[in-house]
């Protein structure tokens, strides 16, 4: 057994030694975060461009999810609060300068036409599940839910109004679902304590992650072949633009101060170089990415595979950057 | 959309081709091409993140943990990992990647999959009795010349012959 001995001037029983705080349930939210942003996004994206009929899966099927994990989320960050019984007090409050304020609000308002899409098409998402997979079990759930909003006081009457909106709320959606993907990296990088989380650079890179992860997951639920190789084509734009921003970190990093360096070489020789380079850029990007080339080049992949690497690689991308973060911090120097 | 090649490669050439890697194996790894191995090492890296206190006791886990690195931090998980890239890519290549159960058509899935598990998991507890499975006992291990690859490969494929006939069902 190592026994390390701190010493400190710190009082901070929960905090210091035991410096990580943030476990997997963080992580987890993230990515539900992440990929309920991307799914949103790609929903009104598309339907803003007309493409509500020729890529069904993407505007009217897939954002029933979006709800479902973003609640999945919620519930995990509930789980990880200390006084749980105190998270409403999020909702009194408005800070500009804290993203974790901007992240509660954009969560809650985000919610609204994440449940209000989804439901407004029910007819439809009914009609696919039909036509497409005859034996979900989902059908007669989503039949009942359908019946049963028809027959409440308020609500058909918010659904229309919504329906007659809703170009307005899609441009409302993409402007929200960019924050939160946002957001989900930002939350990380307003520690000042943590270098390796303190950069600007995290927003735009889970945000990519995030919208990358819902590509694949898109690209795997559809069934309609020009709606695959587009979102193919995506992920491809997107893993690259990953890259480039995984990059541009470690060269701001290694510019930067004895903390950062110090940071960064956790990724870069440290304890976490081999699952950060091996599993998240080899198997969740890289590999993928070879293999999506490969299927647009006419060879057959099952998409499955790439789609499945993808969205595991940026599940695993924020394990390490929550585990690795809490490992980084000033008390080296 | 223009037709790969669906070819299988020539099993000679394959055979020679191993032989190359083994020896580049050998000559930056220092050891030789295994697959069981692998598994054991993340086996015992998820029971030291599981129970630290337990793999630390048990004498099967002991020698393995503790040390500067993860147990999982060995040549042959990243070799597998390898191996796994590698085949999706080649099976790609050939036309022939795609997610199936190989098994006989008068079978179920269920029973083919309870099989494969039960192979598997004796083939598991046979490696580590043996102290190494095909590749890692009796390929790396002829191509040291160790009288130990030589036996294995007399006791693993022979077993399998005279075991084929009874099992013959899963896969005719």
């Amino acid at each position: 057994m190592e026994e390390i001995i701190n010493v400190s001037g710190r009082s901070i029983p929960h905090v210091y030694p035991h410096l990580e705080v943030w476990g997997g349930p963080i992580a987890l939210y993230l990515f539900f975060g992440g990929l309920a942003a991307g799914l949103l996004f790609f929903a009104s994206f598309f339907y803003l461009k007309g493409k509500a009929d020729s890529m069904p899966m993407t505007v009217k099927v897939a954002p029933i999810i979006a709800p479902i994990i973003i609640i999945l989320g919620l519930m995990l960050l509930l789980y990880d609060l200390h006084h749980i019984l105190y998270f409403w007090q999020l909702f009194l409050h408005f800070r500009i300068e804290s993203p974790m304020s901007w992240g509660a609000w954009t969560l809650s308002v985000i919610m609204i036409p994440a449940i209000l899409w989804p439901l407004s098409y029910l007819d439809d998402i009914i009609e696919y599940l039909k036509e497409n997979k005859p034996n979900c079990k989902m059908i007669g759930l989503l039949n009942w839910a359908n019946d049963l909003i028809k027959k409440l006081p308020v609500l058909p009457a918010i659904m229309d109004l919504f329906i007659k909106n809703r170009a307005m709320v899609a441009y409302v959606t993409i402007g929200l679902s960019i924050v939160l993907g946002v957001y989900t990296g930002i939350l990380l990088s307003a520690f000042n304590a943590r270098p390796l989380w303190n950069t600007a650079i995290l927003g735009p890179l889970f945000l990519t992650s995030g919208v990358s992860t819902a590509a694949a997951l898109l690209m795997w639920m559809s069934n309609d072949h020009k709606e695959r190789t587009l979102y193919s084509k995506i992920d491809l734009m997107l893993i690259a633009i990953e890259l480039f921003f995984i990059i541009h970190m470690f060269m701001g990093f290694l510019s930067s101060g004895v903390a950062q360096v110090e940071a960064a070489q956790l990724l870069l020789g440290g304890p976490f170089t081999v699952v950060f380079w091996v599993l998240v850029v080899g198997m969740g990007l890289v590999l993928p990415a070879i293999l999506e080339i490969m299927e647009l080049r006419g060879f057959h992949v099952p998409i499955a595979i790439p789609a499945f690497l993808i969205l595991m690689g940026g599940l695993l991308f924020r394990f390490i950057m929550v585990y690795a973060g809490q490992a980084s911090g000033f008390h080296i120097l | 959309m223009e037709d790969k090649s669906k070819k299988f490669m020539n099993p000679y050439l394959a055979g020679i081709l191993i032989g190359v890697f083994m020896v580049a194996a050998y000559y930056f790894s220092g050891e030789g091409l295994g697959a069981s191995g692998a598994l054991k090492s993340v086996v015992v890296a998820s029971v030291d993140a599981v129970n630290h206190d337990y793999a630390s006791n048990a004498s099967f886990f002991k020698a393995r943990v503790g040390g500067e690195h993860s147990p999982a931090k060995t040549w042959l998980v990243f070799e597998v990992l390898g191996v796994i890239a590698g085949a999706i890519i080649s099976a790609a290549f050939a036309g022939r990647l795609k997610i199936e159960i190989g098994k006989s058509p008068k079978i179920t899935n269920k029973k083919r999959l309870i099989y494969a598990l039960i192979g598997g998991i004796l083939f598991g507890i046979g490696s580590q009795l043996g102290r190494g499975c095909t590749s890692g006992m009796v390929m790396s291990g002829m191509g040291v010349l160790s009288l130990s690859g030589f036996i294995g490969l007399i006791a693993i494929f022979g077993g399998g012959y005279m075991i084929a006939y009874f099992f013959r069902k899963i896969w005719i």
